[in-house]
């Protein structure tokens, strides 16, 4: 109750005008689609067929390609053959499969070049500094790692990934769309040593304890010895701190 | 014969229309232009001769169908503004924003079946919504549009507004009556009862503006608030004012006194019967009526078609079209032509993609403006009727959009409320108005 009678239908009065300039909360929609996110894929449904038999053939394609790994698969296929749960997410990533990948537009391993040998990628980064991590600027950073490597490495195609944002998949048919970028052609790995590779890997995967093909032998000797000097100043410096104190953040 | 009308047959269809429409245009305007001059003479001398009759019969003519499109646009106006005041959007699929849905609503209601109850009184049931719309419309003859620009100026034009006004309850009362239906006869018998309370306040209040102005011609109470803002009876009769636009917004049927149709509370009160035309006559008289009470306020309290300030026009327009002599025809011909070259030729020349005939289309449309705003402007310079009709209008609109704009904001009151306030506070407080006003005028101009 004011003092004023009245008053409360000056206030509502102003009330209805302020709306009546507000934005409106209406969504015109044919004109004008509803603003979802980008990688918005609507309800999670499985869907049947006209005779009532559930369609998913249970090859794990869309859990594999879910982005944000939010499909957890569990139950039985279509055969009803499986009791399936596909276990923690943690450990899909070592399930991926390449189409998967593909699909999910991240970085697929080419098999080739999966067991790449570790490179020093203090001059890609340096590129990558000097060109400001600008994917627009990919072909020079291409020629940049061309001229400094002699080739253009997988590693180092992946660190231009990682750090700049562009999709591996682009960088790779950029990279080998141009003849005068090598990608991997100079390596000291020939073509026929990355097949006797792939077939060892092939027939030694199951039982890859005790049979270590040459080149995954070359290729772990080559990782420790890239890996060899980080791991020995991790551990130098957690040593350090742990004689002090527990160790605060660096 | 049979080769003419092969040659019809293969026309197309605009040939075809064209080729009936343009001997007839031509036998017509002959004919026309034989008859006025044989029979021109004599009939303009007939009509000079009963010049008040012609008169009325143009203002009746023209007030009847002023109203329809007064009506689509108050009823437009109501859905889109209330729908902006709900952060809708309204209407905006037919017509320019949606403008033309309040005819889609018309057309609709035209076609719907118009249907009589077995056991109404058909006679008066037909003629309910006749009386209803008649008295609404035949108030508006004596409202003063612009100077010059009335149906008639009576003297006694405000008791006739309010008797022709009080008329629409006779209307509302055959409606419920002959409907036979006891909720039919309630609604009318409760829209009596409110039309008829208000009804005093609404006349009391008026009063002291009579006292003031010595006149009950609207035109006279118009032209008694010439000159500038503060002449306006607003200022001098502030109580009246108030007093009179909550009875006139009860007169009117709008919330917060929309009882006699509450949409979403009764049926429809006395037009529960009603359907087709029949029914749209009552909603259409319902927002003429709408109009008609705004156009009173301003009359009354606003100043009419007065400008809010000395304005400095009339400047009479030194354009006299006759002294051009034979160059006149000559710049019909081709002003038209030559407005649409140079209004079109930009678009053609800066958007090498838009073809020729897209460009003379744009020429023709923007040249129509361009006419219209220049024949709007001579008319607003040279014509007195033409600045004040748009000052009338200006805020007889003003006044619409705060009748929307409280039917938007107010909740309905109870019939209680509605009753008692009219009794216990308006009328005490007109009469009160009255006293003071007819003191002050003793004290300040004794005999």
């Amino acid at each position: 109750m004011s003092l004023v009678p009245g008053f409360g239908i000056v206030r509502g009065m102003a009330l209805t005008l302020r709306r009546f300039f507000e934005p409106k909360v209406t969504h015109l929609y044919p004109e004008d689609p509803a603003d979802i996110p980008h990688k918005f894929r609507g309800r999670l449904q499985l869907l049947y067929d006209e005779w009532g038999t559930l369609k998913c053939e249970t090859c794990f394609q869309c859990a594999q390609a879910c982005p944000i790994e939010c499909i957890d698969m569990g139950g039985v296929d279509t055969k009803g053959r499986f009791a399936i749960h596909w276990g923690a997410s943690e450990t899909y990533g070592e399930r991926r499969e390449e189409s998967a990948l593909r699909r999910s537009g991240r970085t697929v391993p080419d098999a080739i070049y999966e067991h790449f040998p570790a490179i020093d990628l203090a001059p890609v980064d340096a590129l990558l500094e000097e060109y400001d991590h600008d994917p627009k600027q990919m072909l020079a950073i291409l020629e940049g790692i061309q001229a400094a490597y002699g080739h253009v490495p997988v590693a180092a195609l992946q660190r231009v990934s990682q750090t700049t944002g562009a999709w591996y998949a682009m960088l790779y048919g950029t990279a080998t769309f141009y003849g005068h970028l090598h990608v991997g052609a100079a390596s000291d790995m020939t073509a026929g040593d990355a097949a006797a590779r792939d077939t060892a890997d092939r027939d030694t995967r199951p039982a890859s304890a005790e049979g270590v093909g040459a080149s995954d032998a070359a290729y772990l000797g080559a990782l420790s010895a890239a890996l060899g000097d980080r791991g020995h100043a991790q551990h130098g410096t957690s040593g350090a701190a742990g004689s002090i104190g527990p160790a605060g953040p660096a | 014969m049979t080769t003419l009308s092969r040659t019809f047959g293969r026309l197309t269809p605009p040939g075809k229309i064209l080729f009936t429409l343009i001997p007839m245009m031509a036998v017509l305007s002959v004919g026309l232009v034989a008859a006025i001059v044989i029979l021109g003479g004599p009939l303009v001398d007939f009509l000079a001769a009963n010049l008040p009759l012609v008169r009325f019969v143009v203002a009746a003519t023209v007030v009847l169908l002023m109203t329809i499109p007064t009506a689509f646009l108050i009823i437009f106006m109501e859905m889109k503004v209330i729908a902006l005041m709900n952060l809708r959007y309204g209407p905006d699929r037919v017509g320019p924003f949606g403008s033309l849905l309040s005819v889609v609503h018309g057309l609709k209601v035209l076609m719907k079946e118009d249907f009589t109850p077995t056991g109404v009184d058909a006679l008066v049931f037909t003629w309910a919504p006749v009386v209803v719309y008649m008295a609404s419309v035949m108030t508006l003859l004596v409202l003063p549009f612009a100077p010059g620009l009335f149906g008639q100026d009576f003297n006694i034009g405000l008791l006739y507004f309010f008797a022709m006004g009080g008329l629409g309850v006779v209307g509302l009362l055959m409606a419920g009556w002959a409907s036979f239906n006891k909720y039919s006869l309630l609604g009318g018998l409760r829209s009596a009862a409110q039309v008829v309370s208000y009804e005093i306040p609404l006349t009391l209040s008026v009063v002291g503006i009579i006292l003031l102005s010595g006149s009950m011609s609207l035109n006279q109470i118009t032209l008694d608030q010439s000159g500038s803002l503060f002449d306006w009876y607003v200022f001098r009769q502030p109580l009246a004012f108030v007093i009179f636009f909550i009875a006139a917004t009860a007169e009117a049927n709008r919330t917060p006194f929309d009882l006699t149709e509450a949409d979403s509370e009764i049926v429809a009160g006395f037009a529960t019967e009603y359907s087709g035309m029949r029914f749209g006559f009552f909603f259409f008289a319902e927002y003429v009526n709408v109009f008609i009470v705004a156009g009173l306020t301003v009359a009354l309290f606003f100043g009419g078609w007065n400008a809010p300030f000395n304005w400095p026009w009339p400047i009479a327009a030194n354009l006299d079209p006759a002294s051009m002599g034979i160059g006149l025809l000559f710049a019909i011909a081709l002003v038209p032509v030559v407005g649409v070259l140079v209004l079109g030729l930009p678009f053609y020349l800066l958007n090498s993609r838009l073809p020729f005939w897209q460009a003379l289309v744009i020429g023709f449309v923007l040249f129509n403006l361009v006419a219209v705003a220049a024949l709007l402007g001579l008319a607003v310079l040279s014509l007195n009727w033409v600045v004040g009709l748009l000052w009338f209008m200006l805020k007889t609109y003003a006044f619409v959009f705060t009748f929307v704009w409280l039917r938007g904001t107010l909740p309905r009151v109870r019939i209680d409320q509605l009753m008692g306030f009219a009794w216990k506070w308006l009328l005490p407080a007109s009469l009160l108005n009255l006293f003071v006003t007819a003191l002050a005028i003793i004290l300040v101009h004794p005999q």
